[in-house]
């Protein structure tokens, strides 16, 4: 008896396995998105995989990809980098083709060398990564792979923007680095000095500070304290998470005035602890469009309609719909699920953007290409910020275009191409 | 440095140091009195921190300064009285597992009630304004008022152990416990309130300083080690020692912070110079600041090597 249970169970799960082995070709198309959704960076890595997953409901909604759903799998990494080398091994053995990744550089090149390594050994079989949002500029440089494709501009760019912008402002004449100790943290530093240095020699370096990453401060009184001795009248900064909203608290907390220039300072995550102390100082940004426009094109107000509806906020950040609608096109165009084929279309693919600009994936070094905006927080002028269903009544409002021309930099990617 | 700015660091520093004695102030007396290192420590201050949350956000933050650090207290008493207790008797080890277990319990119940993102605990209305204002920058009331709470308990807990019978039937029951008992006292009680008294302290510590730092899951990890420190330091079971230990070590947090010396610049004054691409220059390079995260762990190394006792402790640990 005992005998046929047994037979009988191993037969049920070998039909259970073949259907599922079966699934994995024409079920939905699975991205393993792995990101910090736990800890004190949990609210940023929501706020991504939210944004991706809504871009591919949209898709989903529209007839999917060619006749497969999109898949978004969320997977938390905890933001530690380690975790991130093992949910990726996790995601190779479920079969997973495609992952997804943007929150934290170290992770990220965890990634890019863990894949460099596995599709070089496993061809036919290859993983493609969709790197969102981290932006350490040796990933399309020294570090570059043909499976990496990064949809948001790197630090090079940003901070030639910043800079760019910076150096039009008479009233940014010394200025203090401050920036999170790790592998971005110091790419930015280094890039924003020599930058400077380069492009807007009138404006003075005064500080250069590299603190302990993600979380770990919880007072920056005493960061404050130094920034208002070295007499800076603004502060550069790349930070992100609470990192950032720690720090214009804590600037707001001492009534300390300098204008900040940065990436993420304004995260909508961040928006709940820091609310108008935003307001406090000037607050100048770099994005990829102004999320508070409202004279944005019909069928990008329905998506965000529909993002405020399905999340509870409206986009921050564009390239998690750009990126999605790029990768759904290479499929269509080449007819194939395969990472390789999809790599070779999204090469110097075009993407649609709001305004009319151009996005551009260069084949070079797969990095794209977009015009960006220098946006500063004001009280509401147009759409409102809306963050979790609660409105903040802050908007931005473009104090500066920076066209892609300005932010098309060399690159020293020579990578090697498959077949 | 002006001294005015210089008053500003030790005003912050005092404030970091003071906090860092409310958080360890119950551990020192549980460890030192009970010898169970306690590895849930900073969890009832996580705990305390939530509570503080939901309270002010259903009645008031005052209403959550009182009975916050209450049910912190209760919870921890039941836990020593059915928990601890239980285990005492199988030694050390046992009861630092059932710490160990308990930190990652605490941790997952408050995922599972408050979710994995940080809770919008906010500064009182009340005292959300600058206090003083010190060559162009302000100390907001709030820190102040937490900086005031603080010194008061440290007076509390320094006059009842000093002062009163408690104080005396507490010490007593740690050298001897058995003499206690057999004089009418029960000791396993005792034992219960001041674990539960401790993770009050603790809880308290949450409550204020949880709106400030920002209240998420993942707060009592990162709290955890320093309290451990500050507790060998300042030595097992000495109030006063925890006090001067978290003083020194937040003043010389906040001060490390604010210095840009590092090695190179010492080499460079004895006449010598260090190659900038040479891979020694990497550590040599490293500024005061950039080390300020380790400098406490820096100072335990150098107790337990110094004076294994720790600054007041009457024991080694």
């Amino acid at each position: 008896m005992k005998k046929i249970i047994f037979t009988l169970i191993s037969f049920g799960c070998l039909i259970i396995f073949y259907a599922c082995e079966k699934k994995e070709t024409k079920g939905p198309i699975k991205i393993a998105a792995i990101e910090p959704l736990s800890g004190p960076y949990a609210a940023v890595g929501k706020d991504i995989i939210e944004g991706i997953i809504y871009s591919a409901d949209v898709i989903n909604q529209n007839g999917g990809v060619n006749g497969r759903m999109i898949e978004i799998i969320p997977m938390d990494n905890a933001m530690k980098a380690e975790k991130t080398t093992e949910l990726l091994r996790k995601a190779i053995d479920d079969g997973i083709r495609f992952v997804t990744q943007g929150g934290g550089s170290s992770h990220a090149l965890n990634i890019i060398k863990q894949l460099e390594k596995y599709n070089s050994r496993n061809p036919g079989k290859e993983i493609l990564y969709l790197n969102n949002s981290a932006v350490t500029t040796s990933f399309t440089n020294k570090d570059c792979t043909f499976f990496h494709f990064r949809f948001d501009s790197n630090v090079d760019m940003k901070v030639a923007g910043l800079v760019s912008h910076m150096s039009k402002d008479n009233s940014v004449k010394k200025v203090y680095l401050f920036n999170q100790n790790y592998v971005y943290g110091q790419t930015f530093r280094e890039t924003a000095t020599r930058m400077i240095n380069n492009k807007a020699p009138d404006i003075k370096i005064v500080g250069d500070e590299l603190i302990q990453p993600f979380g770990k401060i919880q007072d920056f009184t005493p960061y404050v304290t130094k920034i208002k001795l070295s007499g800076a009248d603004s502060v550069l900064t790349g930070n992100w998470g609470p990192d950032a909203f720690r720090f214009v608290n804590a600037l707001k907390d001492a009534g300390v005035k300098v204008k900040l220039f940065g990436i993420y300072i304004s995260q909508p995550a961040g928006m709940a602890a820091m609310e108008k102390n935003l307001l406090f100082n000037d607050v100048i940004v770099v994005k990829e469009f102004n999320p508070t426009n409202s004279k944005a094109p019909n069928w990008y107000k329905e998506y965000e309609a529909g993002h405020l509806d399905a999340v509870g906020y409206t986009p921050d950040a564009d390239r998690f719909r750009f990126m999605l609608e790029m990768f759904k096109n290479a499929i269509e165009q080449t007819n194939s699920f395969e990472p390789l084929d999809i790599a070779y279309a999204l090469e110097g693919m075009e993407g649609r953007s709001i305004d009319g600009g151009k996005v551009i994936m260069r084949k070079d070094d797969h990095q794209i290409h977009f015009d960006m905006q220098a946006l500063l927080l004001v009280d509401k002028t147009d759409q409102s910020i809306i963050y979790r269903n609660q409105d903040f009544d802050m908007s931005y409002s473009n104090v500066g275009n920076i066209p892609v021309k300005d932010i098309t930099l060399d690159t020293s990617c020579n990578m090697k191409r498959p077949k | 440095m002006s001294l005015e700015v210089l008053v500003f660091i030790i005003f912050n520093g005092l404030l970091y140091g003071m906090f860092l004695f409310m958080l360890s102030s119950g551990l020192t007396l549980i460890f030192g009195m009970m010898g169970i290192l306690n590895f849930a420590h900073a969890s009832f201050f996580m705990i305390g921190a939530y509570l503080g949350y939901q309270i002010s956000e259903n009645i008031n933050f005052w209403i959550a300064l009182i009975f916050a650090p209450m049910l912190v207290g209760i919870m921890g008493a039941m836990i020593e009285k059915y928990g601890l207790r239980n285990i005492h008797k199988y030694g050390h080890i046992a009861e630092l597992l059932f710490t160990f277990g308990l930190f990652y319990i605490i941790e997952e119940m408050v995922q599972l009630i408050w979710g994995k993102t940080p809770v919008p605990y906010k500064v009182p209305e009340i005292l959300n304004f600058p206090l003083i204002e010190i060559s162009g920058m302000s100390y907001p009331a709030y820190s102040m008022f937490r900086l005031v709470i603080s010194l008061l308990i440290f007076l509390a807990i320094y006059r009842v152990l000093a002062k009163t019978k408690t104080g005396l039937i507490i010490k007593a029951s740690l050298t001897n416990p058995n003499m206690v008992a057999a004089l009418g006292h029960n000791v396993p009680r005792v034992f219960s309130n001041v674990f539960g008294f401790g993770c009050a302290l603790a809880g308290l510590a949450g409550v204020l300083a949880g709106n400030v730092i920002g209240t998420e899951p993942s707060m009592a990890l990162l709290l955890g080690p320093i309290v451990f420190v500050v507790v060998v330091t300042g030595g097992l079971g000495s109030i006063k020692g925890a006090l001067v230990a978290s003083i020194i070590i937040g003043l010389i947090q906040t001060l490390t912070i604010s210095m840009e010396y590092d090695l190179n610049s010492l080499i460079n004054y004895l006449g010598f110079q260090i190659d900038i691409n040479s891979t020694i220059n990497h550590f040599t390079s490293l500024t005061l600041s950039q080390l300020s995260p380790i400098v406490p762990y820096i100072l335990l190394i150098i107790v337990l090597i110094a004076r294994p006792r720790g600054l007041f402790g009457k024991r080694d640990v």
